[in-house]
């Protein structure tokens, strides 16, 4: 929940350009990884955990935290990159990402801790958990926020759907969910493989505020959220376009959901970062 | 359908007038075991909500519903939803039940399951109606596969009950475990006896309904009683069975399972399920990994889907009756 205290664009700025930096290195060290969808959802994690979430770093399982579900559970560079910074996990620990025995998986498992709200990886799940914990905190009458960020493919899992049913029905208007539009999957572009457009009139013909934005403007995320917040009657979707590889120009919109990053680029992305932002 | 005296379907055995609004009156009124346990521990204990995949009346939650109307959540016909928010609201702190036949609710939902229930371990108790190849409704219901498919999940306890007099000893043992338990359930159709002389059902635990030392009959849920029947026969032929009730699944009292073996010159194992990874695998695990050897046969489905019909038909043809059971208990006194 947002507490009144507006963080600055230039630290929400600077923060991204940061959690980018740690992507680039933590994917850099295994060649390969989600190194676009973690630059493209930078601004947007940046946001969450800088502006938006409302939790304690002392006491990771605070009652009324507002929950955060990553329903795309494979983004987890830039997630634990943001955890880091945001306070919630040892920076020291980025360097195990992906290692034999490390608990930061490639897809984000509650090994971690209450970090990871819930196990996702198996797509569709996110928003049915996401669901009933929303249902949960309102009969408990806390004031949090469940918020979920689910990919734009993801959507073509059947499950979600009954889930936004679901939460229409019941009216959860304390769940927010945020899709990372960047039209990204396995086998290339999410719409020559589904119809999955126009997402924001599906959602709304199944009962949800639906509010459009684009995922690197920090005034559109503070706006979306205030208006999520303020519908009581209905969940509400931000569909966040995202640019995958956003914030090094010769990544930018380069399509590939496991891309291979050689240790040059790699090498140049980090001192553009540097350059241009440090 | 017409329905006169002599209507096979008289007895009702598979509430078909759930489906419908007005209860048929040649209806004898049987207590809904479980909805009036589940009732009580709702009243109990507010933290427990009863979901269901509008399959209300069938799975007796219209007590909770019309009773406690707080603690009732209309899924909708969505169970691997239902299932992910029975996990989220686990998460904050509830105890959901969450009920379907079981078909719908192991095969559909399975994924969902491994990973927001077992997993996890959270404390969501699913609750299965309709078991086996209980059912006139035909092959699409019948959940042949569900208990292995339970079995295999690591974290998830598997309690089948024999008789529903056992279902508040049930609901209690599900409780009494914080974190996934499976229950699978019949409806009763007529007023269920509550047995004499035995502890009452707990997960971990056998118990034995019937002492003999001849053959040993593990059975489960409905074809406890058709292991009680057959040893009746049995008895009657100068056979001693002992029969097993073995309600809980998963976990198994294998210390229990291994003293009845050790004093029984045969093992049959009977279960309204495919032989292939429900009662009968485990307890062939058990004899194997202990090396034991006995005379060994598995009554249940033979690897086959079955069809819609009567509890007595369908026993009968895939060989789940109590006459199959005798039948195994001498061929196996015979090897």
């Amino acid at each position: 929940m947002q507490t009144g205290n507006r963080t600055s664009l230039k630290q929400l700025r600077d923060t991204a350009t940061l959690i980018r930096k740690d992507v680039i290195r933590m994917v850099a060290r295994h060649g390969q990884g989600y190194v676009q969808q973690g630059l493209g959802a930078a601004d947007l994690f940046s946001y969450l955990y800088f502006q938006e979430l409302r939790f304690d770093t002392a006491n990771l399982n605070w009652a009324d935290r507002d929950r955060f579900i990553l329903s795309t559970a494979h983004n987890t560079a830039v997630f634990y990159a943001t955890l880091a910074r945001a306070g919630l996990l040892d920076p020291e620990t980025l360097t195990e990402y992906c290692l034999d025995g490390s608990s930061l998986e490639i897809n984000a498992s509650e090994r971690l801790g209450p970090l990871v709200e819930c196990t996702c990886g198996s797509l569709g799940q996110g928003l049915s958990v996401a669901a009933g914990l929303a249902m949960g905190s309102r009969r408990q009458q806390r004031d949090a926020n469940i918020c979920l960020m689910l990919g734009d493919g993801e959507l073509e899992e059947g499950q979600v759907w009954e889930a936004a049913m679901f939460a229409a029905t019941h009216k959860l208007s304390n769940l927010t969910m945020i899709i990372d539009l960047n039209y990204m999957q396995v086998e290339g572009d999410a719409r020559d493989v589904a119809a999955i457009d126009p997402v924001d009139a599906k959602l709304e013909s199944f009962g949800w505020q639906t509010i459009i934005i684009d995922g690197h403007d920090f005034e559109a995320m503070f706006a979306s959220f205030v208006a999520a917040r303020a519908d009581t009657d209905r969940p509400s979707c931000i569909i966040a376009h995202t640019t995958p590889g956003k914030g090094v120009p010769f990544l930018e919109g380069q399509k590939s959901h496991n891309m291979v990053l050689p240790e040059d680029t790699a090498g140049d992305a980090l001192q553009w970062l540097e350059a241009d932002h440090g | 359908m017409a329905e006169t005296d002599d209507n096979p379907l008289k007895s009702d055995a598979l509430h078909l007038d759930d489906f419908s609004v007005k209860q048929r009156p040649h209806q004898q009124a049987v207590p809904k075991y479980y909805g009036e346990a589940l009732l009580a521990a709702a009243r109990a204990d507010t933290s427990i909500l009863a979901l269901t995949a509008d399959l209300t009346a069938p799975t007796e939650t219209d007590l909770v519903r019309d009773h406690l109307p707080d603690q009732f959540v209309m899924a909708g016909i969505a169970e691997a939803n239902m299932v992910g928010v029975g996990a989220g609201l686990a998460r904050a702190g509830f105890i959901p039940f969450v009920h379907s036949f079981s078909v719908f609710l192991s095969r559909r939902s399975f994924d969902q399951i491994a990973m927001q229930i077992a997993y996890p371990k959270t404390n969501v108790k699913l609750v299965g109606f309709m078991p086996g190849i209980d059912s006139l409704l035909g092959v699409s219901h019948q959940a042949i596969d569900d208990i292995a498919l339970m079995r295999a999940l690591p974290n998830m306890t598997i309690l089948e009950p024999a008789s529903p007099a056992d279902y508040q000893d049930a609901v209690a043992a599900a409780l009494a475990h914080e974190g996934p338990v499976y229950l699978r359930l019949y409806r009763a159709t007529a007023p269920a006896t509550p047995l004499d002389g035995v502890p009452s059902l707990q997960a971990g635990k056998i118990r034995c309904l019937h002492h003999g030392n001849d053959a040993a009959i593990f059975a489960t849920g409905l074809m406890v009683e058709q292991a009680l029947l057959a040893a009746e026969d049995l008895k009657a032929q100068s056979i001693n069975a002992s029969v097993i009730d073995c309600a809980s699944i998963k976990p198994l009292d294998v210390e229990g399972i291994l003293d009845i073996i050790s004093q029984s010159k045969s093992v049959v194992t009977a279960e309204n399920h495919t032989i292939i990874g429900g009662l009968g695998s485990a307890i062939a695990e058990i004899m194997a990994g202990n090396n034991i050897a006995r005379p060994f046969f598995r009554i249940g489905v033979q690897d086959c889907f079955a069809e819609g019909g009567s509890r007595p038909f369908l026993f009968g043809k895939y060989g789940l009756s109590a006459k199959d059971i005798a039948a195994a208990v001498k061929q196996g006194l015979a090897s």
